[in-house]
């Protein structure tokens, strides 16, 4: 059935997916060369590779209790923050042991959690190397944003859907249900439209909630407001569309 | 603009008249006959449609985004994604089914509307054609997405696609192998002497390898009827369209050569 | 333990080795054919006078290229299962062999358009296109992607199969395929793009901005090509790929299948803390082993 709480879900989910993005910390293509801190690759897929995870894990979720609002959602966003926690850690050893660079930041002189000094510690031309504490943590916080958004518009997309008579079907003896499918389809749309504004706000990287970049975070929630509301009515209106199934 | 290119409005031409009637000829011609031997017509509609979404992507990918070329892809593809199956969920509701490809890509082109100008006035990039590549990638994908799913489920209804490419997840494969086949010509070609015609070939040869695996998967649905005709053509395709590219790359390149040391430096110059 | 969870662990471990031999592959691929991030250095090399006979193949990023890879894997797979049925166990197999042979094809014909066109677009820089680098490099990317992509293809199967999530099988392995490019990028590039790409470079140290570009172009013997960087980065830089990205793999439904409920909710967040406690110990161990680059006095 078609709800406008399940409207204001998906543009919530939407805000928090483009918040989350802002978190991450992304050294894009400079991080490979030890020349930027935070993790190598691009912000959209780093957001992606980490809320996508956590979309598998709401979808597990959803499954497994027919449905449940907080567990679907937490569970988004703690299989999120898993992804990307190992991700971080394991590109630290790399850089530790593998390029033997100390985990530091430019941007910031005294790291604003662990309070150990940074400047000292940064190669000379570089803005730094690795995920140090506040990166990795504002990458933890960051990912649990975006699982959590992810969750939201795919649980308000299956609520939705799994109402549509003959959605229950599924597809040549696979498991996977009719709308599950198109939830998890449009899901992963909305997470690029909102994640790839974000990553357009920003403009190469980040390193997180200590980064100056962090300040345009509210045009970019203005922006995913804007996009997610039109993306997600359109697909609520399917369901409106469909009184009678198919 | 440089001297024998196609202009924007050409492609435009070329690739909403073509998608269009290329989707229409596949689901009328295979309704009619009862069979599925014309899908490939679909196939072929949403190669013209890579064709000229690849041209819109090189247009405003040539500015430089900041976050790389495929992003602006898969925004347009999560948009068209959206507008398509609502567009055909529309005309189901009110018994237009001719009229659900139009209506996908009118969707399509207020959702990338949408995006263009929040890119463009909220987050203030500085790209002139902001507005117009988004809607114009946008309604791209959404026509490559319409197609490629004609090509498999063997007509546009919304039950037909919701059964055969939706339910069995082979939109996911349209929407990446579709948004690679637009967005990679341009990412392939980048660089200073890049050139619109040898990207434009990349571009119909990747838009034909994406035909293939549409045939592959049409397989699944409507057997060897729509599985043959749309891989035989668009083996073909490719292999005509991957020789001019590589003629294209011979001319182009500054030296062609089977092997050998590094250049010395006065050869350069 | 009931013997239900001992089939799901068993599955599991398939699943987590997978996953591994998918990530060490990965990266190896990358590496040969210069992806993703470090693709930069080789892109700009021409254009500071560096010329090469390293592989260039940019389809997009790892992240974007691999769920490409998965979803026609995927798609091929479940043509190949409407005609064979899913029942018997090899049919699945050659299924999912079917689907990364196939992409392995569409791979390297992508692999070989990116070479051409990015070398062709720098032609006022005057590198050439060397056709042997092409001959001996697409097979090779051919052969590691098909690996990886296998894997993939597995681990998806086996997560469908024992219902461990409700997706369809084209979505998910699309989502792994993305994971498994976040991972390769973020962690096996660093080991190719600082210490490889910059061996003649003082160990130890980021790669100074200004120095960007200037790649090794030399080997041992001859000149430097993509294979020797494979070589070189399958002692560190592929197995600790592969190492996340199973643990990515592994961990993500351990947590579901060992404890279930809130309780794997806990579990997730216990593990979270683990590794915020396993980065402060390392990056103060990098800290104090390290030292700094510069005195207190200099600034």
């Amino acid at each position: 059935m078609f709800s406008l709480l399940y409207w204001v879900w998906i543009i919530l989910g939407g805000i928090l997916i483009g918040a989350g993005v802002h978190f991450i910390p992304v050294g894009g293509a400079p991080a490979a060369m030890s020349q930027a801190t935070g993790v190598g690759t691009g912000t959209t897929m780093l957001a992606a590779a980490s809320g996508l995870t956590g979309l598998i894990g709401a979808g597990s979720a959803y499954a497994a209790t027919g449905g449940d609002f907080g567990y679907t959602i937490v569970m988004g966003g703690i299989s999120a923050a898993l992804m990307i926690s190992i991700l971080a850690f394991i590109a630290n050893v790399m850089y530790v042991y593998g390029a033997g660079v100390p985990l530091a930041s430019a941007k910031v002189k005294y790291d604003p959690i662990s309070k150990w000094r940074q400047d000292l510690y940064v190669s000379r031309g570089t803005e730094g190397h690795g995920t140090p504490m506040s990166s990795f943590i504002s990458g933890i916080i960051g990912a649990f944003l975006a699982g959590v958004g992810g969750a939201l518009v795919y649980f308000a997309l299956a609520a939705s859907y799994a109402g549509i008579p003959g959605f229950g079907a599924t597809f040549a003896g696979y498991p996977a249900p009719y709308y599950v499918s198109l939830a998890a389809a449009f899901a992963i749309g909305i997470f690029f439209l909102n994640c790839v504004m974000a990553s357009y706000n920003i403009g190469g990287t980040i390193e997180g909630f200590h980064d100056p970049k962090f300040r345009r975070l509210p045009k970019s929630i203005l922006a995913s407001l804007v996009v997610s509301a039109v993306g997600g009515l359109f697909a609520l209106l399917i369901v409106v569309m469909l009184p009678g199934g198919i | 603009m440089a001297e024998g290119e196609r202009s924007p409005r050409q492609l435009l031409t070329i690739g909403v008249v073509g998608g269009l009637i290329g989707i229409y000829l596949a689901n009328y011609l295979n309704s009619t006959t009862g069979t599925a031997w014309f899908s490939f017509f679909a196939g072929l509609g949403a190669v013209l449609a890579v064709f000229w979404g690849a041209d819109a992507v090189r247009r405003v990918a040539s500015y430089g985004l900041g976050t790389g070329v495929p992003s602006i892809g898969l925004l347009s593809l999560g948009a068209g994604q959206v507008a398509v199956l609502l567009g055909l969920a529309v005309a189901m509701n009110y018994s237009i089914h001719w009229a659900a490809p139009i209506i996908a890509l009118i969707l399509a082109a207020i959702i990338g509307l949408v995006s263009g100008v929040m890119a463009r006035r909220v987050i203030k990039m500085n790209i002139a054609i902001m507005e117009r590549s988004m809607m114009e990638i946008a309604m791209a994908a959404s026509l490559i997405m319409l197609g490629f799913s004609t090509t498999i489920a063997g007509g546009f209804g919304f039950d037909l696609i919701m059964k055969y490419v939706v339910a069995s997840g082979f939109i996911i494969a349209v929407f990446i192998v579709g948004g690679m086949a637009m967005l990679h010509p341009f990412n392939a070609c980048l660089g200073p002497d890049e050139r619109q015609k040898r990207t434009l070939n990349l571009a119909l040869s990747t838009g034909f390898i994406a035909m293939l695996v549409a045939g592959i998967a049409a397989g699944a649905i409507n057997g060897i009827q729509a599985a043959v005709p749309t891989m035989i053509i668009a083996i073909f395709g490719w292999i005509i369209y991957y020789l001019r590219f590589f003629a294209d790359t011979k001319q182009d390149a500054a030296a062609v050569l089977s092997t050998g040391l590094l250049p010395k430096e006065e050869e350069v110059a | 333990m009931d013997p239900q969870m001992m089939v799901e662990l068993g599955a599991l471990t398939l699943v987590g080795a997978a996953a591994l031999i998918a990530g060490v592959a990965e990266d190896l691929e990358s590496d040969v054919g210069s992806q993703s991030n470090p693709n930069s250095q080789v892109q700009l090399a021409p254009q500071m006078g560096y010329l090469h006979r390293l592989y260039n193949k940019a389809i997009s990023g790892e992240p974007a290229s691999y769920p490409f890879y998965a979803a026609i894997g995927a798609s091929t797979a479940l043509a190949v299962l409407s005609i064979t049925g899913n029942s018997s166990l090899i049919g699945v197999f050659f299924a999912l062999v079917a689907g990364a042979f196939v992409t392995s094809l569409i791979h390297g014909v992508y692999a070989t358009t990116s070479y051409m066109g990015r070398l062709a677009s720098q032609s006022r820089f005057g590198q050439p296109i060397y056709m042997d680098v092409l001959r001996t490099h697409t097979p090779v990317l051919m052969a590691h992607g098909f690996v990886a992509n296998f894997s993939v293809l597995l681990l998806t199967w086996v997560i469908i199969a024992q219902h461990f999530s409700p997706f369809p099988f084209v979505v998910l392995a699309f989502i792994w395929g993305i994971a498994l490019g976040g991972v390769g990028s973020a962690v096996g590039d660093v080991h190719l793009g600082t210490d490889r790409y910059y061996q003649d470079r003082p160990y130890g140290s980021g790669v100074n901005a200004a120095h960007s570009g200037s790649v090794v172009r030399k080997a041992e013997s001859g000149l430097r090509n993509s294979i020797d960087c494979a070589w070189f980065c399958s002692k560190f830089g592929g197995p600790l790929t592969g190492l996340g990205f199973g643990l990515v793999v592994y961990l993500h439904f351990w947590k579901e299948v060992v404890v279930t409920g809130w309780w794997s909710v806990l579990a997730g967040v216990i593990i979270v803390v683990i590794f915020i406690i396993m980065n402060t110990y390392l990056e103060r161990y990098s800290r104090q082993r390290y030292g700094t680059y510069k005195a207190e006095a200099e600034e």
